[in-house]
């Protein structure tokens, strides 16, 4: 009896260490928000992080097995497009907007410029499907990877099962996106007194809680909200923004805040990809306000800066910069999995 | 025969004095009785069917047959739905909840048509109540398998959200490509949240059979002008509104 207790307690003891080497820890960086994404409903482990990857590198996601999710979202520039205004998929197909950057994602409660996904598990969907970007389905999506070498046996090791679903293949993408996260900058290693501000930096840092932080909210630099930021209308484009998805009048402009960190890496700013420079972002907002449009409330108060604020404010921009998130070894593309050494 | 075996063994193993062994046995004990309980439960439950039979009017609904509305000639092609939140009621209290209750039916296959729903065998009840669609709680909450795996077809991706109903067919009095008309009707959110509830009475039956009558949805839409509805808005909620209508008791 004594023998069997023994062995029983043995046993479980392997199958929790097996489990926790495979688990993965998220971890919430000091005094940030409690993240939106629930981790219960799909809890974290490196297998799946691991197949999530190659998804996201993955062509076959596409229709002629030629664009990847990386294709307009690549991590030296923060996950984001960057030459080009708007964004190119399929068949060198022009979208309508400026590929988001990707970061932090499991804080955010809403997905797109203008907030059409509510979900991150149901994201990818959207890419997948888009005529300009994919140009796919997501049944023949799941065929192609059920036929392939690789996949059966990648998806059998995730959720010991190799019958592939969407299910299981949303939630592995979602578990790599929300492993991207930009925590570690100047800015965050002076937050953590471990370091400390330029004098021009921290004057920069005094200008953007003055005219931007409303919007761009600490520590995400993004307050998660839809705001009408003046821009003028593409008359070719007409993207009316979040009005598109609620159908509400007053809706009609407003763009979902993107978070600025990263952002010397992100260019072209803004949805459509309008802005090149930071500088000509920082003129938009000081002088380039057009007549007519229903500015943000927190946009009323007129935001001026000398040139040398200016050039301070962008100083502090750029200690927003993560090179531990752009260059992290995790999240580059998957050489591993995709060119596995041959056994000799 | 499994009471008595299981006595014995526990008597066996209660003769020894050792308290970890009495530990041990009082673990396996409370196995059996809880094995023993699950087949005592399983053995007084029954499963009864709720069978949804479409209809063409007076006619049984094949797909892509010739049908006629007022002397106009139509087909139905496809018709898919969400049939969700399954609940039997006794007196208006609810005596049974089906778990996990989402259920995708297609005419084409007919075996979906079924739902098998497993309750105590002496439960009385004198209505069924269901919802046609998905409720808004689950279209915000990620992704799902089964019935509501994304891969089932039944989902927006460009603004996303669960399909509650496709109806596809053809109509001569549709000014479409190949006369086409094309329902695909969802929606959650405030004010075109599409999901609508059913409540038919229904008396403590083991085989439920609701009568799904398409025509009643055709007769109340105007092929002409509304022909195609693929997101959420105002036509979309007025197709739910008239589709709650499609079912009742034979």
């Amino acid at each position: 009896m004594k023998k069997v207790f023994v062995l029983i307690l043995i046993a479980s003891f392997i199958i929790l260490s097996f489990k926790s080497s495979n688990d993965y820890q998220f971890v919430v960086p000091v005094k940030w928000p409690k993240p939106f994404y629930d981790f219960s409903k799909n809890n974290l482990s490196n297998k799946k992080i691991e197949l999530g990857r190659a998804l996201f590198y993955e062509p076959l996601l596409s229709r002629n097995n030629t664009i990847s999710c990386s294709s307009c979202h690549s991590q030296f520039t923060a996950f984001t497009h960057i030459d080009h205004s708007l964004s190119h998929g399929i068949d060198d197909r022009i979208g309508k907007r400026n590929s988001p950057a990707l970061m932090n994602l499991a804080w955010h409660n809403s997905l797109m410029w203008d907030g059409a996904i509510n979900h991150l598990d149901m994201q990818a969907l959207a890419p997948i499907s888009n005529p300009d970007e994919m140009d796919e389905k997501i049944e023949h999506v799941v065929m192609k990877l059920q036929a392939s070498k690789m996949y059966p046996s990648l998806f059998l090791n995730a959720f010991n099962d190799s019958i592939i679903t969407g299910e299981h293949l949303l939630k592995s993408i979602s578990q790599f996106l929300v492993t991207l996260v930009s925590s570690n900058s100047k800015y965050d290693s002076v937050m953590r007194q471990e370091s400390d501000f330029t004098i021009q930096e921290k004057n920069g840092y005094k200008l953007f809680k003055t005219n931007c932080a409303e919007c761009h909210t600490e520590p995400l630099f993004t307050n998660l909200k839809f705001e009408i930021n003046g821009l003028p209308i593409d008359t070719i484009l007409n993207d009316k923004g979040r009005m598109n998805v609620t159908h509400i009048p007053k809706d009609s402009l407003k763009f979902k805040v993107p978070t600025l960190r990263n952002i010397q890496f992100s260019y072209p700013y803004m949805h459509d990809g309008r802005f090149k420079k930071l500088s000509e972002v920082l003129t938009h907002y000081t002088e380039g306000f057009q007549g007519g449009v229903t500015l943000s409330p927190k946009l009323q108060k007129k935001i001026i800066l000398s040139s040398n604020e200016r050039v301070d404010l962008i100083a502090f921009l750029f200690t927003l910069t993560d090179r531990s998130f752009l260059f992290n070894k995790d999240y580059s593309y998957p050489k591993n999995i995709f060119f596995p050494k041959k056994k000799e | 025969m499994l009471i008595t075996k299981q006595n014995n063994t526990t008597a066996s193993l209660l003769t020894t004095s050792q308290s970890k062994q009495k530990i041990c046995c009082g673990i396996i004990y409370s196995f059996i009785l809880f094995f023993n309980l699950e087949i005592a439960s399983a053995q007084n439950n029954i499963t009864r069917s709720i069978i949804f039979q479409p209809y063409f009017g007076n006619d049984t609904l094949h797909l892509n047959d010739t049908l006629y509305q007022n002397g106009i000639a139509l087909q139905i092609e496809a018709f898919k739905f969400y049939i969700t939140g399954i609940e039997l009621l006794k007196n208006e209290r609810v005596v049974y909840t089906e778990k996990n209750s989402f259920h995708l039916l297609d005419v084409s296959e007919i075996k979906s048509l079924t739902i098998p729903i497993t309750t105590p065998a002496k439960v009385k009840f004198d209505k069924i109540i269901f919802n046609l669609g998905i409720d808004s709680l689950t279209n915000v909450s990620g992704v799902y398998g089964g019935d509501l795996d994304p891969t089932k077809g039944m989902y927006w991706t460009w603004q996303n959200g669960y399909i509650n109903f496709k109806l596809e067919g053809k109509s001569k009095v549709c000014n479409t490509q190949k006369n086409e008309f094309q329902f695909h009707v969802g929606g959650y959110q405030f004010p075109y949240n599409t999901i609508k509830s059913i409540v038919l009475a229904m008396n403590n039956k083991e085989i439920m059979t609701i009568r799904t009558d398409i025509k009643k949805l055709i007769e109340e839409t105007d092929l002409s002008k509304q022909n195609q509805v693929m997101s959420p808005g105002a036509e979309a909620l007025f197709l739910s509104e008239k589709m709650k209508n499609i079912f009742s008791i034979q």
